[in-house]
């Protein structure tokens, strides 16, 4: 596997993020994606030192509920920008962003980009999760599908709960990994959301809790499923040498990949078994120079407490079919020897797809975790994961420079 | 909604075997490969991924596969449940469709035989039981 000639070593640290930019976020209504897209942006450009005249590149992308990429240079005033592109890897594509605003900075293309996420699904206080999020999805049918999409309405397979639940089933026959593995990730990360004042949900949970939380979709239970937040979350970035000169301590762009499986979903699929993140993994660490036992803490995706399971496996950080026996260990979990999800994540922090575990992943490379800061924190790996594990990719992050 | 499926022109070939007990699939003329008559989602594969020719025909299938996992999905509004499956067709597809059985008798790998429901009223749509089993209703 090889990280292709873009990715060479030469680029490892050559960039950093110097700005973030985080909106007020979670149950905060009333907001459009365009209002919070423009409030993190300005965010961080200044938490950067930086007038937003200084910024040349805007990459952004969206939620379910859209809105924003194309107002957003007319909305700010952003005049003559050598860079305005809206990207879509799903819930890899934050992770896909910082690796594109590299490119761009250490190519000469642009001097600093930013690049924002935001998203408002929640329209009202007391709003359930499905209804949030269908009633954000654009373009739903108004009258029922006709023909294999009817098929599909009539399996029932709506929304990703069902679908992530096929893959961690199938995974738990496979492997043996149990319900119980799944909430010892649930426990650890709101452990780690007690000690973050971003995260939404702060009250500490058992493992007997998230046992006796509600199944969604089996094997996956409420307290399994990540949270649905408005807000929006900004990242500037930039040239290392600039970087230095700015108002934060940079963090070090070390390495990047991406890696996409195509499940084929025939004879032979790996679908639930295997995750983008081993290719991905192991482009990014190459580039970065490093290896598994480098890394001091990890951001990972976290839709779903199973996605962190096959994620941990993917990179190797145990070995296949070894991942609930390492959650249940308390690695993951504050005191433990792989700090993973220190704000919460997804689960229990606050749901802005892949910027969710890239700006806990910025708090922690410069140091500024407070109550919840990892002890360790010179390397941290961030993990994209989208569709129903079809997209992920990676990033090696460090308060050191190369 | 009553799940009723109605029938178009993409899936009137499919619907007309089924409705005479028949699993469709697809094969490629060119190079012989099995497609999955639907995705997950409902989309439908144009070209065959093996050899890129567009000449996909409907073809009978043996209607028999094993299991490959399944989820058992809570309605909170009617604290309903029903369950639903991916099969391994014996000729290789994956197949998603509604199961007919108890969830504590399934296990990965367990021989699975496609039937046809028509919930209410519509289209037959395929459902996955245990070998030997009989439809519950």
């Amino acid at each position: 596997m090889t990280s292709g000639g873009v990715s060479g070593p030469g680029l490892s640290g050559s960039a950093a993020i110097a700005g973030l930019g985080i909106t007020d976020i979670g149950k905060v209504y009333g907001r459009t994606s365009a209002d919070f897209a423009a409030d993190a942006v300005l965010r961080a450009v200044a938490d950067a030192g930086l007038r937003l005249s200084d910024i040349d590149g805007l990459l952004t992308s969206n939620g379910m509920t859209g809105g924003g990429s194309f107002q957003l240079p007319e909305t700010l005033g952003m005049r003559d920008l050598g860079l305005n592109v809206t990207l879509s890897a799903a819930g890899a594509t934050a992770s896909a962003a910082i690796q594109y605003a590299a490119m761009a900075v250490t190519s000469g293309m642009c001097d600093a980009v930013v690049y924002v996420h935001a998203d408002a699904p929640l329209a009202t206080p007391g709003m359930s999760s499905a209804a949030a999020y269908a009633g954000a999805y654009a373009g739903a049918p108004a009258r029922p599908p006709q023909g294999f999409r009817g098929v599909a309405r009539a399996n029932g397979l709506s929304g990703a709960n069902p679908l992530y639940a096929l893959a961690a089933r199938r995974h738990m026959e496979r492997y043996g990994t149990t319900t119980e593995h799944l909430g010892a990730i649930a426990v650890a990360q709101r452990a780690w959301a007690v000690g973050s004042p971003l995260a939404t949900m702060r009250t500490p949970i058992t493992l007997a809790d998230h046992q006796a939380s509600r199944w969604i979709a089996e094997p996956l239970r409420l307290l399994d499923c990540c949270l649905v937040s408005n807000g929006g979350i900004a990242f500037v970035v930039t040239s290392a040498e600039r970087a230095r000169t700015l108002a934060q301590p940079p963090v070090y762009v070390w390495g990047w990949g991406q890696g996409h499986p195509g499940y084929s979903m025939e004879r032979g699929c790996e679908f639930g078994l295997v995750s983008g993140a081993g290719m991905s993994g192991a482009t990014a660490m190459k580039m970065a120079g490093i290896s598994i036992a480098d890394i001091d803490v990890c951001e990972l995706y976290d839709c779903y407490t199973f996605t962190v399971l096959i994620t941990l496996e993917d990179y190797g950080f145990c070995a296949k079919g070894e991942g609930g026996p390492f959650a249940a260990s308390g690695a993951l979990a504050p005191g433990g020897a792989l700090p993973t999800n220190t704000g919460g994540g997804q689960l229990s922090g606050y749901y802005l797809w892949g910027v969710t575990p890239l700006s806990e992943a910025v708090i922690q490379a410069r140091g500024q975790g407070g109550r919840r800061q990892a002890p360790s924190h010179d390397v941290v790996l961030v993990s994209g994961n989208g569709g129903v594990l079809d997209f992920h990719g990676t990033l090696i992050l460090s308060g050191q420079p190369r | 909604m009553d799940g009723s499926v109605a029938r178009d022109e993409a899936s009137a070939a499919f619907f007309d075997a089924a409705a005479e007990g028949r699993l469709l699939i697809r094969r490629c003329d060119a190079c012989g490969h099995w497609l999955a008559p639907y995705l997950r989602m409902g989309a439908t594969i144009e070209r065959c991924p093996v050899c890129a020719s567009d000449t996909l025909h409907w073809t009978p299938a043996e209607g028999t596969g094993t299991l490959v996992t399944w989820t058992v999905i809570h309605e909170r509004a009617d604290d309903s449940t029903h369950t639903v499956g991916v099969v391994e067709l014996a000729e290789g597809p994956w197949l998603t469709a509604r199961v007919d059985a108890d969830p504590a008798a399934l296990a990965a790998g367990a021989s699975m035989v496609v039937g046809f429901d028509r919930p209410g009223g519509g289209e037959p749509v395929p459902v996955l039981r245990l070998v030997g089993a009989r439809p519950s209703d």
